[in-house]
């Protein structure tokens, strides 16, 4: 039972980080109709130039602000340079966003080399308490704290506030929305690059509980992200967050019972949801 | 009009070979190849609006039957094995457009990527079976009663995909195949005027299925073994590419695409061995902003003035 518990926890921490990085993608999806296939990119910029500082400065702080900024400086490069000129050309847009998993991907190997890095877990949080006969990290407590915190944080921004009133309403009637003076262009970037900044926050607290970043998890954890925008529903922040949890718990839980399954077990999940609901647990549209 | 560059290119295809370095027939033969799993795409890409991210999986699961008939049956007879190779692609086409059916567009994209990426998964993971990462090696050309060697394949390669490249030609301008466009355009309207879109669309993406299929099978051959990088997300995202760059729903858009892709990334990996992906990605990146409607669309304009040109000379 205690086994069954911390698996369920670890699963929990696993998809906090995922959360953080499917909600940028799944809002532009939602909102601007862009597939951004770089998104995986913006979690590793994140985590190499997260661990890259922190390392440096040996400050966790830093780390974190460095990931973010890194991540969001490269999100507004290819919204501000690229997307925003290719807006409602669906195919132009799959060229270039797979043209950057190409780039992004071969100037990390050249940058940082072919073996993986490590993580950065703070001094104060190396500990962990014991569950039954299992021990469960603080760090991981404190990935889920900030999960839980963040998607608060975001539904509270997407119900309470005009901004997110403007985001839902640009997601059903974008033209309504235009007509009635606001800008959805600026809108539109602000949630690309906040995304993104999500997503390298995502990448650098993600490390440790992934087992390290290399070149290539850039374009193999936007599997991931996908596989959750789909399993909850694309455009909402609940979709996104119910989607995370349920892969993280579930891959957590193969992992544990039935390890040969555990990389197959959410598209699995992903082709099950479909069948039963093609727009995915609280998505908005199909 | 457009049958005098058709003949030149194939006359190329037909009479070069053999002046050629025999590299660049390698490269030819995988071109074709991939000719055709971008051709067999854009009949449910280009022409029914399914845009599949997954059809390298399709193209993985022949190839790899085939390459587990050699390794681990006794049966190595090349009229059995591509029959069933071509059916197991069919069937793992049917399935994806089953699981994917109800969606459209991106969220069909977002789909077939992800179940692409399944075909991925088990051929990485089942390891007893297809030995993981590195793959399975040591195929030898079919044995259809002639020795094959480098050219002969080539040739081989070639009178298939001219035949397929045929069938499909002929299948697109069918009833059937502009029923196909009909639903692309307007699904609903197509659905009023009393055609079964569901059952269309799932026909169309098997296939497609099974023609991608048949260019695993070539490659297969071709490649004397597979690995799961064939089969992944970067073979998947390469094929849509080819169609993209080349031109959607023109169905030799896909061989124009594969030539330009498969060619960049050969010369400049041999200007670059380790940067090459930066280039490439470049040129995908400039093919968005730049080749907007394709290479082809754009060639065969280009064709209609010169020739409408020398007529007002004339």
């Amino acid at each position: 039972m205690d086994g069954f518990v911390i698996n369920i926890l670890f699963g929990l921490s696993y998809g906090m980080v995922l959360f953080l990085l499917a909600t940028g993608l799944s809002i532009v999806l939602g909102l601007m109709g862009v597939v951004n296939l770089a998104h995986g990119m913006l979690f590793m910029i994140g985590a190499y130039a997260g661990v890259t500082v922190g390392k440096l400065t040996g400050s966790f702080a830093l780390a974190i602000l460095a990931a973010v900024i890194s991540a969001g400086l490269a999100g507004l490069f290819i919204e501000r340079g690229f997307l925003r000129k290719l807006y409602k050309r669906e195919l132009d847009q799959i060229l270039v966003t797979f043209g950057f998993i190409y780039i992004i991907t071969n100037l990390h190997l050249w940058i940082y080399g072919p073996y993986p890095r490590s993580g950065i877990v703070p001094s104060g949080l190396s500990g962990a308490i014991a569950i039954g006969a299992y021990s469960f990290s603080f760090y991981r407590l404190a990935v889920i704290a900030i999960g839980t915190v963040a998607c608060i944080g975001l539904f509270w921004l997407q119900e309470r506030t005009r901004i997110g009133a403007v985001i839902r309403a640009g997601m059903d009637d974008p033209e309504t929305v235009y007509a009635s003076g606001v800008n959805l262009m600026t809108i539109n970037v602000g949630a690309f690059c906040f995304g993104a900044m999500l997503a390298g926050l995502a990448g650098i607290i993600g490390i440790p509980i992934l087992g390290g970043v290399t070149a290539t998890t850039g374009g193999d954890i936007i599997f991931v992200a996908i596989s959750v925008c789909i399993v909850g529903g694309v455009g909402s922040i609940q979709g996104a967050f119910v989607g995370a949890l349920l892969i993280g718990i579930v891959t957590s839980l193969a992992q544990r019972y039935y390890p040969a399954t555990a990389i197959y077990v959410m598209y699995v999940l992903m082709v099950i949801v479909l069948v039963l609901k093609p727009s995915g647990l609280l998505g908005r549209r199909a | 009009m457009y049958l005098a560059p058709l003949v030149a290119v194939f006359l190329f295809l037909v009479i070069g070979p053999p002046f050629l370095d025999t590299a660049i027939i390698s490269q030819l033969t995988k071109i074709l190849c991939f000719g055709l799993l971008a051709m067999s795409l854009d009949v449910a890409f280009g022409y029914t609006g399914l845009w599949s991210f997954g059809h390298a999986g399709i193209f993985g699961v022949a190839a790899y039957t085939t390459m587990l008939f050699f390794k681990y049956t006794a049966i190595h007879n090349f009229w059995i094995i591509t029959p069933v190779a071509i059916l197991m692609a069919a069937i793992v086409a049917a399935v994806f457009a089953a699981v994917a059916a109800r969606s459209s567009g991106l969220y069909f994209l977002l789909i077939t990527l992800a179940l692409g990426q399944l075909v991925y998964c088990v051929a990485v993971q089942w390891k007893p079976v297809t030995n993981g990462d590195d793959g399975l090696w040591g195929l030898p050309y079919p044995q259809l009663g002639f020795p094959f060697s480098n050219i002969s394949y080539y040739y081989f390669t070639l009178a298939v995909v001219a035949l397929c490249a045929f069938l499909l030609y002929r299948f697109t301008r069918s009833p059937f195949g502009y029923s196909l466009v009909g639903i692309r355009e307007n699904e609903v309207r197509a659905r009023t005027m009393g055609y079964n879109t569901r059952l269309r669309k799932l026909i169309a993406f098997v296939i497609s299925g099974s023609f991608a299929g048949l260019a695993g099978i070539l490659y297969v051959y071709f490649n004397g073994g597979i690995a799961p990088e064939n089969v992944g997300m970067y073979a998947s995202g390469m094929a849509m590419i080819m169609v993209i760059i080349g031109g959607t729903a023109t169905l030799w858009g896909g061989f124009v695409g594969s030539a330009v892709v498969l060619l960049s990334q050969y010369y400049i990996s041999q200007l670059t061995p380790a940067r090459w992906p930066i280039f490439l990605g470049a040129l995908f990146i400039a093919a968005g902003f730049f080749a907007g409607g394709g290479i082809f669309p754009r060639l065969a304009c280009l064709w209609k003035k010169a020739v409408l040109y020398g007529d007002a000379e004339s």
